[in-house]
C-alpha cells in the first residue's frame, strides 16, 4: 500500500553499535512508553472518558503521532464528553461516525445512550433537562462557547506535531475533523473565522516545504469550505491564484505551485467574466511569463509542463474549458507557431538541453494537429534531426524515442541522418 | 548492464535481506519496533511479499503469521494493525494479501469471521454518492483507500459489492493534463497516487480512459541521470518509486520507455549488503518498505533469482493467477 508511515526517507545510515549504557536508556525509553501506552489502552477499552484520560492521549501522541487507533480515542473522548452532546436541532449522523468501530469499542452513539452513563462527564457546563426557552439559549451560547475553546485547543495541539511530522497523514486528517465539527458546532461566522486561520498555517507548512503535497492538498480543502455556502463564504479564486503567482516568484522550479495555477485559470476567467479580448491578454501574458523563465532555466521540467498546459490550450480545446475558446484556427496556429519559433531561439543559447528538442518536436506535431495536415518533407527533416538529437542527448529514454519513430513514420528519415 | 556498471554495484544480497525480515520481529528492544505497531500488519505484509520474491516463502513461520493475522480481526470484518488497534482500510487490505499470499481463506472462514463479513466492512467504507473510500469511520478519503478496497475485494472475489462504476468516475475526476493522477480532483500528478488509480482502473477492466501516451512519457521523466526513479517533476529520486513508476509503465506497456539497467544499479547501490534491506537512497538507513519495492521493482525488471510479481496487485504473480483462478 502507498503508505510512507514509518518508512525511513534521507536519514544516513550509521553503525548502529550500542554502548551499555545506550542501550538501558532505550530499554528505560520503551518501559515508558508501553506503560503509557497500556494506559490509555485500558481506559479507552474501559470507556473511561475523563480528562486525565484525555491528557494521557495527549501525551502519548507527542511520543507517536502515527499512533492512529489513539487518534480516534481522542475523537471519541471529545465526542463523549468535552464537547456539548449535538443539539436536538443538529444531525446526528454529521455529529457522530455511522459504523461500529470496532468488537471492544463502544460506539460514541450508543456510548451516550447506555453505557456511558455512568462514567465521569469531564464537559465543564453540561446541559440542564427542561429548561425554559431562554435558558437553553443561554445554555446553547454557552456550550458553544466551550466547544469552541475544546477545539481551538485541539487545534493549537497539533501544530507543534504537524511542524515535526509534516507528513503524517494522521495528523492532517484529525486536523480537519476538528474543523469540521467546528462546522457543526459552532455558529457560522465563528467557525469561518477558525478555518481562515487555517489558510496561514498551510501557508506557514508550504514555506518550510513548498512541494509538501499534504500541505497543498490541505490548502484547496480549506479553501473549497471557506468559499462554500456552509461558511458563508464566497471564490477565492483570485487570491489564491495570486498565492500561486508569489509561490512562482519565490522559485520558478516549484511545480506544485504552476500546477495549481493550472487549475485556478478556467475558474477563474469566468468569474471575471473575461471577454474575449481579455483572455487573449490574459494568455499572452501567462506565456510571456513562461518565456521569461524558461530564458534563465531551460533544463527544468516544472517550466516545460506548465508549457505544455498553455499549449495544449490552444491545440486541445474541445470538450473541456480552455483560456481562449474564441481563438480561431488561425489565432491557434499564429500562437504555435509563434511558440515554436520563440523555443527555436533558445537554441542559440542552449543547444544541448533536451528538453528543448522534445518542445520543438511536439509542438511541431501541435501545428500540423491543428491544420489537420501531416508534416510536410520540410517539417520531417527537421522533426528527424531533432528525434536523432534527442535520441543522442536522451539515450535513457531511448524506447520512447523508438516509438515516436515508429509512430511518425520517421524511421527512414532518421537513419539518413546517421549515415 | 553496462560493463561498467557491474564493476560498480553488489549482486542482489539475498541471504542477508532473507535474515534481515526474520530478523524485525525481534527487535523488541528497540524503541522504533514499539514506535511502528500501528504499521505491524502492513509491515509483515511487506516482508513477507519480499520473502516470496526472494524465493524463501517459510523464513517466516506460516501457521503463526495466520494466528496474527486473525488476531486483528474486529467484530465489524476489518483489521487493525494489531490487537488492540482500530479496524482500517489499510491494514484490511494488507490482511487479505497476507491470507492470499499463504492460500490461507479457508483459515479465514473457518476460524476467522470469514471473507462476507471483511467484504462488507471494505464496501461500508464506500461514500455512496461520490464512488470514493474512506479509510475508516472517520471519513478520511484518498485514492490508495479506493485502490486498496478494489485490491481486497477482488481478491476476496467480492468486488461487486461496490459501486464499481462510481469509483471510475471518482478516478477520472482525478485525472490531470500530463496524463497523471493526484490523490483527489485537483491535486497535482504523483507517482503513487498515479499508481493507485491505474491500478485501480486496470482491476476494473476500464485502462480506457487512461491517456496513456501523455502519462506513458510523464512516467519516464521521472528517471533522473543517476538511474532512479522521482516522484514527481524535480524532486529527489528514491527506491520506492521504482515500483510506484515502473509497475504503472507495466501496467500501460511501456517500461521500454526509461533504462532498465540504471535503475537495476540504483536499486542494487541502495542496498546494506551487511545487514541486509534496502534504503531510499545509496547510504541510508534501510526499511522494510524500501525493501519491498526495492525487490518489486527489480522483479519487474527481470533480475535473475526473483520471482515474477504482479503488477496491478504488488503480490507474486503466482499467488494472484491462484487466487484469481487464471
Amino acid at each position: 500500500m502507498a503508505d510512507q508511515g514509518g518508512s525511513q526517507h534521507g536519514i544516513a545510515r550509521t553503525s548502529r553499535v550500542r554502548t551499555e549504557e545506550q542501550k538501558q536508556l532505550e530499554q528505560e525509553k520503551i518501559r515508558k512508553y508501553r506503560e503509557l501506552e497500556e494506559q490509555v489502552r485500558s481506559h479507552v477499552s474501559q470507556n473511561h472518558y475523563t480528562p486525565e484520560v484525555f491528557q494521557l492521549t495527549s501525551r502519548l501522541l507527542k511520543l507517536n503521532p502515527e499512533y492512529y487507533t489513539i487518534w480516534n480515542a481522542r475523537r471519541r473522548l471529545l465526542i463523549s464528553g468535552l464537547l456539548s452532546k449535538p443539539s436536538a436541532g443538529s444531525s446526528p449522523s454529521r455529529a457522530s461516525p455511522s459504523s461500529s468501530p470496532s468488537a471492544t469499542t463502544t460506539t460514541p452513539s450508543a456510548a451516550s445512550s447506555s453505557s456511558l452513563s455512568t462514567a465521569t462527564p469531564p464537559r465543564p457546563a453540561s446541559p440542564t433537562a427542561g429548561t425554559s426557552g431562554t435558558t437553553a439559549e443561554a445554555d446553547e451560547a454557552k456550550d458553544q462557547e466551550s466547544d469552541r475553546d475544546v477545539l481551538k485547543s485541539e487545534l493549537n495541539f497539533t501544530i507543534p506535531l504537524l511542524l515535526d511530522s509534516p507528513k503524517c497523514y494522521w495528523i492532517w486528517s484529525y486536523r480537519l475533523w476538528v474543523l469540521n465539527q467546528a462546522i457543526e458546532r459552532l455558529p457560522t461566522a465563528v467557525a469561518r473565522r477558525i478555518w481562515e486561520e487555517e489558510l496561514g498555517l498551510a501557508s506557514k507548512m508550504l514555506s518550510k516545504d513548498q512541494r509538501n503535497f499534504h500541505a497543498w492538498g490541505y490548502r484547496r480543502h480549506v479553501v473549497t469550505q471557506l468559499e462554500s455556502a456552509e461558511l458563508d463564504g464566497s471564490s477565492m479564486a483570485e487570491a489564491e491564484f495570486e498565492y500561486t503567482d508569489k509561490m512562482i516568484r519565490k522559485d520558478l522550479s516549484n511545480f506544485s505551485a504552476w500546477h495549481s495555477r493550472s487549475k485556478i485559470i478556467p475558474r477563474l476567467l469566468d468569474e471575471r467574466k473575461a471577454d474575449d479580448a481579455a483572455r487573449r491578454a490574459f494568455l499572452d501574458k501567462e506565456l510571456g511569463l513562461i518565456r521569461d523563465a524558461l530564458n534563465v532555466g531551460p533544463e527544468d521540467q516544472s517550466l516545460w509542463y506548465y508549457h505544455r498546459y498553455l499549449m495544449l490550450n490552444l491545440v486541445n480545446f474541445v470538450g473541456h474549458p480552455t483560456i481562449a475558446p474564441a481563438f480561431t484556427q488561425e489565432d491557434r496556429v499564429t500562437y504555435v507557431i509563434r511558440e515554436i519559433e520563440d523555443i527555436r531561439e533558445l537554441l542559440e543559447d542552449y543547444d544541448d538541453v533536451q528538453l528543448i528538442y522534445e518542445a520543438l518536436f511536439d509542438y511541431t506535431l501541435h501545428l500540423c494537429q491543428l491544420e489537420e495536415r501531416q508534416p510536410d518533407p520540410e517539417e520531417r527533416v527537421e522533426l528527424a534531426g531533432w528525434l536523432k538529437k534527442l535520441m543522442v542527448l536522451d539515450p535513457m529514454r531511448s524506447g520512447r524515442w523508438a516509438d515516436l519513430e515508429r509512430d511518425t513514420g520517421l524511421v527512414a528519415e532518421v537513419a539518413a541522418l546517421e549515415r | 548492464m553496462t560493463d561498467q556498471n557491474v564493476a560498480e554495484e553488489p549482486p542482489l544480497a539475498i541471504s542477508a535481506h532473507v535474515q534481515y525480515i526474520q530478523r524485525l520481529d525481534k527487535r523488541r528492544d528497540e524503541y522504533e519496533y514499539w514506535l511502528t505497531e500501528h504499521l505491524r500488519l502492513n509491515g509483515l505484509y511487506w516482508g513477507l511479499t519480499a520473502l516470496h520474491l526472494l524465493g524463501h516463502p517459510e523464513a517466516i513461520p506460516r501457521a503463526d503469521t495466520i494466528d496474527f493475522v486473525l488476531s486483528c480481526q474486529h467484530e465489524n470484518g476489518g483489521f487493525g494493525a494489531a490487537p488492540g488497534h482500530d479496524a482500517h482500510m489499510l491494514s484490511t487490505v494488507s490482511a487479505v494479501q497476507i491470507l492470499a499470499l499463504l492460500d490461507a481463506f479457508d483459515d479465514l472462514e473457518k476460524r476467522g469471521l470469514g471473507k462476507a463479513r471483511v467484504g462488507e466492512y471494505i464496501a461500508n467504507l464506500q461514500n455512496k454518492s461520490s464512488g470514493t473510500f474512506a479509510g475508516d469511520e472517520w471519513g478520511e478519503q484518498d485514492t490508495r483507500f479506493l485502490y486498496g478496497a478494489f485490491n481486497a475485494l477482488s481478491l476476496l472475489g467480492l468486488l461487486e459489492l461496490v459501486d464499481v462504476d462510481k469509483a471510475v468516475e471518482h478516478i477520472t475526476q482525478c485525472a490531470n493534463f500530463d496524463g497523471g493522477y493526484g490523490v483527489s480532483p485537483g491535486a497535482e500528478s504523483h507517482a503513487g497516487q498515479i499508481f493507485t488509480c491505474l491500478a485501480a482502473l486496470t482491476i476494473a477492466g476500464k485502462q480506457e480512459y487512461v491517456n496513456k501516451a501523455r502519462l506513458g512519457r510523464w512516467l519516464s521523466e521521472r528517471q533522473v541521470a543517476g538511474g532512479g526513479l522521482n516522484g514527481r517533476p524535480e524532486k529527489k529520486e528514491d527506491v520506492c518509486y521504482s515500483w510506484w513508476v515502473l509497475s504503472s509503465l507495466q501496467m500501460i506497456g511501456k517500461t521500454n520507455y526509461i533504462d532498465k539497467d540504471k535503475l537495476v544499479g540504483f536499486i542494487l547501490r541502495c542496498q546494506d549488503t551487511e545487514t541486509g534491506g534496502i534504503s531510499d537512497r545509496p547510504g541510508d538507513v534501510v526499511d522494510v518498505w524500501h525493501t519491498l519495492f526495492g525487490l518489486t521493482g527489480l522483479s519487474l525488471l527481470d533480475y535473475p533469482g526473483l520471482e515474477p510479481v504482479d503488477e496491478v496487485y504488488c503480490l507474486p504473480k503466482s499467488t494472484v493467477d491462484r487466487v484469481l483462478g487464471r
